[in-house]
Formats: structure tokens, C-alpha cells, sequence
């Protein structure tokens, strides 16, 4: 059976734990503690470790997935669990303050990922302000990164369905990336 | 206003006495931070050489893995973490009946036995400390 390893990142209160819960096929292994920053989410508990759900995409293929925790102070959590990732599913949530900024500062952040294997991005909480333009997203990646394609959707992190468009374009990216990578590798002579 | 956990009076003043209790327990105390579940140092002690922020939010991802560890395996609570390297140890405890978790680190110079009974003494002591009007 062959695996892929996805990443899911962004800032505290933008969905992550939720939509690895609305993927995964197995019990999602959660490591929440009690929130005390609730100025920078009012919620009560919040991701310190990491989430980890898996799904399968058919018979012959596993999605194992990997959640961070938003908040900077636990970026050796991001290195740790970036190093084995494939691809990164980069929630935020766009009623937070300067959300374009922010999703540009954490494809910076993750960069390696989207030269290893892609990233998209998955605007949540979309429905909640007046205006959360895809194209302003994609204008302002394009600004800052003029070759680099990231795809973007507004979705629900609650929704199976959502997050499956999400994941699915992510491994397809990655495949294209993987194939892409083999075929331009140079052939090795059998001895 | 309800104040933050990590800024609350009665944990700084109370962790400052248990903490100062535990490096007069335990000499080869390197450093110890009394944390929030969520990483947020209360208070520390001596450790100038470590960045006290990052102690303590490792110590709450480590202390959110050994929990889901126990849990997975369906262990029951999980009582305390040590992770034991070659120059010292860390030792993590939880203040029963409160969000927060103590987490010490050791030299090499005594046994994990020895800091492990520091710290969890610690941990009583504060709870019994905040137990207190």
C-alpha cells in the first residue's frame, strides 16, 4: 500500500483540528490542552502537539494526516512534522485580522513543501465576512511569488465533502510532482 | 475581564514559592518552569542558558503526547514524563486539579529517582499551596 504524508497548517482558530476530523477514517489522536490565550481565539481548548487521522483513497493508497498547532510558539512542532510531509493543506480562516498577509506568511514559512510536493489553501469562515475574494488571494500570491501556483478554495472545515476537494487536489498535485520527478531523473544503469 | 491563566496572580506568587522550594530540594535543578497546559510560562527558575518561552511550550506539546500516548493505550491518567538524556533529565508533573504542569530539568549528577521524587513533592506542595486562601 503506498502512503502519502499531508500537513495541515495555519493559524490558531482556522479549522485544522476540525477538518482532519471531518477526513479521517480512523479516531483522530488529538492533543488539546486548555486555551488561555483566548484573545487570540475564543475557544476552549486549543492544539499543542499535533492531530493525526488517516483515510484511504482507494484499496491501494493511505492518506496519513498531520495537524499543527497554530500558534508560533510551537514551530518546532512544524519543523518536526514538516520534514516527513508530502504536501501542505494550509487553512485560514478569513475573518481573522490581515488573513491574505497571513496566508502568504505561512506558504513562506512552509515553502519546502510546495517545491516537495504543492500546497493549497482552504479559506474557512469565509461566509462570515462581507467579502473573501479567492482572486485577492491569488492576486496577492502571484504579487509575492510570480511563479508559484497554489490553488485556493473557500471551505467549510466541518464538511467531509469540502475537505475531500481539498486533500484530493493536494495528492494529485503531488503525484503530478513525484511523476514529474521520476521521469526527470537521470536512469540508472543495472549493473 | 477573566485574567490569563499564566498572568494570574495566585499561580506566580504560589509557583514562585514552590519552585524556589525545589532548587533548595534538588541541587542538580538545572532549570524548572511552572506552565500552563497550553505553554505559557508561569514562572521559572535559574535555566539563564535556555530560552524559558521554549522550555515551556515543548514541555506542553511532550506532556500532550505522553497523554495521548496513555489514552491511546488505554493506560489511565497519565502521572508524569521523563525524558532521560545522556546529560540530564527532564521530569514533568501535572498540579492536580489545576490547568497547569511543572517541568524540571536535571543534570546528570543525581538519579531520575531522586528528581522525580523533587518534583512530584513539588507538585503537591504547590497544589497544596494554592489550596490556601
Amino acid at each position: 500500500m503506498s502512503e502519502h504524508v499531508i500537513l495541515f497548517a495555519g493559524p490558531m482558530g482556522a479549522g485544522k483540528t476540525t477538518a482532519i476530523r471531518a477526513l479521517s477514517e480512523i479516531e483522530v489522536v488529538s492533543t488539546e490542552a486548555a486555551n488561555s490565550d483566548r484573545e487570540a481565539a475564543d475557544k476552549d481548548t486549543t492544539t499543542v502537539a499535533l492531530d493525526y487521522g488517516e483515510i484511504s483513497v482507494n484499496a491501494a493508497e493511505k492518506v496519513r494526516l498531520y495537524g499543527v498547532p497554530g500558534q508560533r510558539r510551537f514551530d518546532f512542532m512544524w519543523s518536526i512534522l514538516a520534514e516527513r510531509a508530502e504536501g501542505l493543506i494550509l487553512l485560514v480562516n478569513a475573518d481573522a485580522a490581515n488573513p491574505v498577509e497571513t496566508a502568504i506568511e505561512y506558504v513562506k514559512e512552509f515553502f519546502a513543501l510546495y517545491e516537495r510536493g504543492g500546497i493549497v489553501i482552504g479559506l474557512t469562515r469565509a461566509d462570515l465576512v462581507p467579502e473573501a475574494l479567492i482572486e485577492e488571494y491569488a492576486n496577492a500570491l502571484a504579487d509575492e511569488m510570480p511563479d508559484v501556483l497554489i490553488p485556493v478554495f473557500t471551505v467549510d472545515a466541518r464538511s467531509n465533502a469540502d475537505m475531500t476537494v481539498l486533500l484530493m487536489t493536494l495528492v494529485a498535485n503531488v503525484e503530478l510532482k513525484q511523476a514529474v520527478g521520476v521521469r526527470a531523473a537521470p536512469a540508472r544503469r543495472a549493473r | 475581564m477573566t485574567i490569563a491563566t499564566h498572568l494570574d496572580p495566585k499561580y506566580v506568587s504560589r509557583g514562585e514559592l514552590a519552585l524556589g522550594g525545589l532548587s533548595n530540594l534538588a541541587p542538580s535543578l538545572r532549570c524548572a518552569s511552572l506552565l500552563t497546559e497550553d505553554g505559557f510560562s508561569v514562572v521559572e527558575v535559574a535555566g539563564k542558558e535556555l530560552d524559558s518561552n521554549k522550555f515551556a511550550s515543548m514541555a506542553s506539546s511532550t506532556q500532550a503526547l505522553a497523554d495521548a500516548v496513555a489514552r491511546e493505550l488505554r493506560l489511565g491518567d497519565n502521572e508524569f514524563v521523563i525524558v532521560a538524556a545522556e546529560q540530564g533529565h527532564v521530569i514533568q508533573v501535572r498540579i492536580d486539579g489545576h490547568p497547569l504542569v511543572l517541568a524540571a530539568l536535571f543534570s546528570d549528577q543525581t538519579t531520575i529517582g531522586k528528581s522525580l521524587t523533587a518534583a512530584r513533592r513539588t507538585a503537591r506542595r504547590l497544589k497544596t499551596l494554592l489550596m490556601a486562601q
